[in-house]
């Protein structure tokens, strides 16, 4: 999609103060405008391997079914179980909150996802589907192979859909694009690392959030006065730096509740966080295979974490790079692919010392009870065990 | 409305030998002299093939825990969750490695530790992580494959590459067991095997036909788990499967001819869907004295893949594709080719329906002539869960009357209330007038 395709440019967005989470608030209300604007098609998409290059370069906005807090009057009837992330898409997608979006994609991941995919599929039959088969096995021989050909396959069911070929010149635009949003994701994460932070966990999360469901290109525009806002701002004050590690979240609460404890979230390990951005498509001529390599090699999600054990090393090395003080590990309730993967994490920070809370979680946080939980693991990660120079002087210790 | 008996029943004469040759199950997993490794016995039917090598499943370990031992199962699942595993974690995998996490068996024997690992595909997520606890305890080798699947239209190309890549998968599975254990594949073997296992479809399939079509049913499905795994989950010799399974059909079909009933006083015939609560099999029993049979559900019948109105109007199991009997198979591979088949969608026999047919569970309770739907929702179990309440609504628009219970997971009791349990089912009764038998 070209640029001028877009509707706004940088802070005419947002307004001056980079309010991401507003952003993300009126998201709707965006993806409309999008609409009105170009004509083109919104695709909805709910697993973090849904490669949206593709959907790009057909014209369309991708925009990620996002989680929210709404009574729940519905899914009930529909599923039974299931986290409540996934309860409250069907929730919304239900009672059509996205009525603008025209199709919606599902990557083979999580099954209560496509529980509700599947429930969209029986009760909203005018729309397009398209279920995506990504290996949980990433790293076969035959893995990329597998993947390229889906891609190709999603390629060709956008233009029997769309009636738009997707060119070479295409894919590349919608790659470059997409590089270079996360290219600008990771300059900003970058400044986290730094001893006192000028970004805060909860804007960066908003920030991502805001960014899987925006047209690239104008976020792209906005992140980079972001970027030059960033380089005014003064360094924040010291704080105890936590690391998140888990289910999806969907809001940057948690990340709220552990700034008003007086720390600050300085890295994380989720599937809408780091992991949406961390690797780049190293572009080669099979565009396909360039795009099956890239999303065969992100940091792994917790289900596809089997044979090829990755989670437990990189989220070590987000520790030691990041310098975190300890890590929250959160689950949403029901949520297998953590259920059964949290273990490994456990082990790792064990071995390496590194204090860890863990807790469950619905899709509304327990405030009062996960504020207590912070208190007590903040208050437990004394000075001078851990990285921080000067935050001990805080607590009046040598 | 009571209910005196009308039919005749008779104790299963195939019940010794069931028992002899689960012993003999039993007794193989603990030879010490054979390499133990843990996967699907489903998925690979080739693990047979090597001579001194024993791969099994957490299941039915998961499940027998469970069954036989509610304290050691409370025990396991709590050593799986101090150590980080959720608490709605499906039973099996939790009470089976939390046994490997306490370091002995139910039995009090040290827990035998698997020395290779090769994970399940399957469209079920706790499935597929199923083996991550044994591989990380300790760094023994692991094995991928994939449940390949995709929604629509049949495509050849990606067929293609589904079936390349399963291929592959066992390939190197198979390569690499016989380069680190030092084992020989036996080929020949492996071609018998898939002869073998298309004899107990067959008989499989006439068993649930004859349980379904035939009033009053010559077996209920509570006799029906007694035996089920043999031959698959519970693997013995090849040829006595074959013999078992068609012992099982003859007894079957002779009680059928001779209207010998599972239950005496049959009124009322039920489906379900997915494993009951192994530890609690006696609402079985308990509705038999209503004069009620369960007649199993698509999971009972996947051994012989899943029963279907042809369009003649008859009814068959639903086929899978095959390559033809005398495709020249010249290596390994192609030999593989043979066994996966040409459709890398299968088992679309079964639990793929929950995906991509959902309506196959009416057509499932109609062949079985079904007046009702007994469903359980388990928390812990994706898999056991995914679709449930829509196969519900799709059962009631049909006319059957349906009920829910919950519960934890087919191997964990924790959250089922079997009091509740119990009367839920007294209230399904009395709402059809029938009053237990004397």
């Amino acid at each position: 999609m070209s640029a001028e395709a877009t509707i706004t440019r940088g802070a005419d967005a947002l307004g001056a103060a980079f309010d991401f989470k507003s952003l993300v608030d009126k998201r709707h209300d965006y993806a409309r405008a999008w609409k009105a604007k170009t004509g083109g098609k919104v695709l909805g998409w709910f697993e973090p391997y849904f490669p949206e290059e593709i959907a790009y370069a057909a014209g369309m906005l991708p925009v990620r079914i996002l989680a929210r807090h709404e009574v729940d009057d519905i899914s009930d009837k529909w599923i039974y179980s299931s986290c409540y992330p996934v309860r409250d898409m069907v929730n919304q997608l239900l009672k059509g909150r996205y009525d603008y979006v025209d199709g919606l994609v599902n990557v083979e991941g999580c099954q209560w996802m496509y529980n509700a995919f599947e429930v969209m599929m029986n009760n909203r039959e005018s729309l397009f589907y398209h279920y995506l088969f990504l290996p949980d096995y990433t790293n076969a021989a035959t893995s990329k192979d597998v993947a390229k050909n889906e891609f190709a396959v999603l390629a060709d069911r956008f233009k029997g859909w769309t009636g738009k070929s997707i060119t070479d010149a295409d894919l590349d635009a919608a790659i470059e694009v997409y590089n270079h949003n996360r290219l600008l994701l990771r300059r900003i994460n970058e400044l986290r690392r730094a001893d006192r932070p000028v970004i805060s966990g909860s804007e960066m999360m908003n920030l991502v959030l805001a960014d899987q469901v925006m047209d690239k290109a104008e976020m792209n525009v906005i992140l980079e006065d972001f970027i030059k806002e960033l380089g005014l701002r003064k360094p924040g004050p010291d704080k105890i730096r936590l690391m998140i590690v888990g289910s999806e979240t969907w809001d940057a609460r948690l990340e709220e509740l552990v700034e008003a404890q007086g720390a600050n979230v300085v890295a994380d390990e989720l599937d809408n966080g780091t992991s949406y951005y961390w690797n780049n498509v190293l572009p080669q001529e099979d565009r396909l295979m360039a795009l099956a390599l890239r999303y065969l090699g992100r940091p792994h999600s917790a289900l596809k974490d089997n044979n090829y054990r990755r989670r437990p090393q990189h989220i070590f090395e987000l520790a030691e790079d990041f310098n975190v003080d300890g890590v929250l590990l959160e689950k949403q309730i029901y949520c297998h692919s953590h259920g059964s993967d949290m273990y490994a994490v456990w082990k790792m920070l064990r071995e390496r010392y590194i204090p860890y809370h863990y807790f469950e979680r619905g899709s509304l946080l327990p405030e009062d009870e996960t504020a207590a939980r912070l208190e007590a693991f903040l208050s437990m990660l004394k000075p001078g065990l851990n990285h921080l120079a000067g935050w001990h002087k805080k607590f009046g210790e040598d | 409305m009571k209910n005196k008996q009308i039919w005749e029943t008779r104790p299963l004469e195939f019940w010794d030998k069931a028992k002899e040759l689960r012993a003999r199950w039993q007794e193989s997993s603990s030879d010490a002299k054979r390499v133990l490794g843990q996967g699907s016995t489903y998925d690979i039917d080739w693990a047979e093939c090597f001579p001194a090598m024993n791969i099994v499943e957490d299941n039915p370990g998961g499940s027998m825990i469970q069954a036989k031992d509610s304290p050691y199962a409370r025990k396991c699942r709590l050593a799986s969750e101090i150590r980080g595993w959720g608490r709605e974690i499906c039973g099996y995998t939790n009470n089976l490695w939390g046994s490997m996490y306490l370091g002995y068996e139910q039995d009090g024997l040290p827990f035998p530790p698997r020395k290779f690992v090769v994970f399940m595909p399957a469209e079920c997520d706790q499935h597929t992580k199923r083996g991550q606890q044994c591989r990380d305890f300790a760094p023994v080798p692991g094995w991928m494959s994939d449940c390949t699947i995709y929604l629509g239209e049949d495509d050849p190309v990606r067929d293609e590459l589904f079936r390349e890549h399963k291929v592959y998968c066992n390939f190197k599975q198979i390569n690499d067991l016989e380069r680190i254990f030092g084992q020989k594949f036996d080929d020949e073997k492996l071609s018998k095997m898939m002869d073998y296992s298309e004899e107990v479809i067959e008989y499989s399939r006439d068993i649930i036909m004859l349980m379904g079509r035939t009033i009053p049913s010559p077996l209920s499905v509570k006799d029906l788990y007694s035996v089920y795994t043999i031959g698959h989950l519970t693997k013995v010799d090849p040829e006595d499967t074959v013999n078992f399974w068609k012992m099982v059909r003859d007894e079957v079909q002779w009680r059928a001819d001779n209207q010998i009933a599972a239950v005496g006083n049959e009124r009322f015939r039920w489906v379900e869907a997915h494993p009951p609560s192994w530890h609690f099999l006696k609402y079985y029993r308990y509705m038999e004295k209503y004069g009620a049979v369960c007649l199993g559900s698509q999971y009972t019948a996947q051994n012989c893949g899943l029963l279907e109105y042809k369009p003649d109007g008859g009814i068959d199991r639903r086929v899978s594709m095959k390559y033809p009997k005398d495709t020249p198979i010249a290596t390994r591979e192609d030999a593989l080719r043979m066994m996966l088949g040409p459709d890398p969608r299968e088992p679309r026999a079964w639990k793929s329906d929950e995906y991509i047919r959902q309506d196959s569970i009416v057509e499932f309770a109609d062949i079985m002539r079904a007046d009702g739907a007994l469903l359980p929702l388990w928390r812990g179990g994706v898999g056991c869960t995914l679709t449930r309440k829509e196969q519900a609504m799709r059962l009631r628009k049909a006319g059957l009357s349906v009920i829910y219970y919950e519960g934890s997971q087919p191997g964990d009791r924790t959250d089922l209330d079997e009091q509740r349990f119990l009367d839920q089912l007294d209230t399904w009764m009395e709402s059809f007038g029938y009053e237990m038998l004397d």
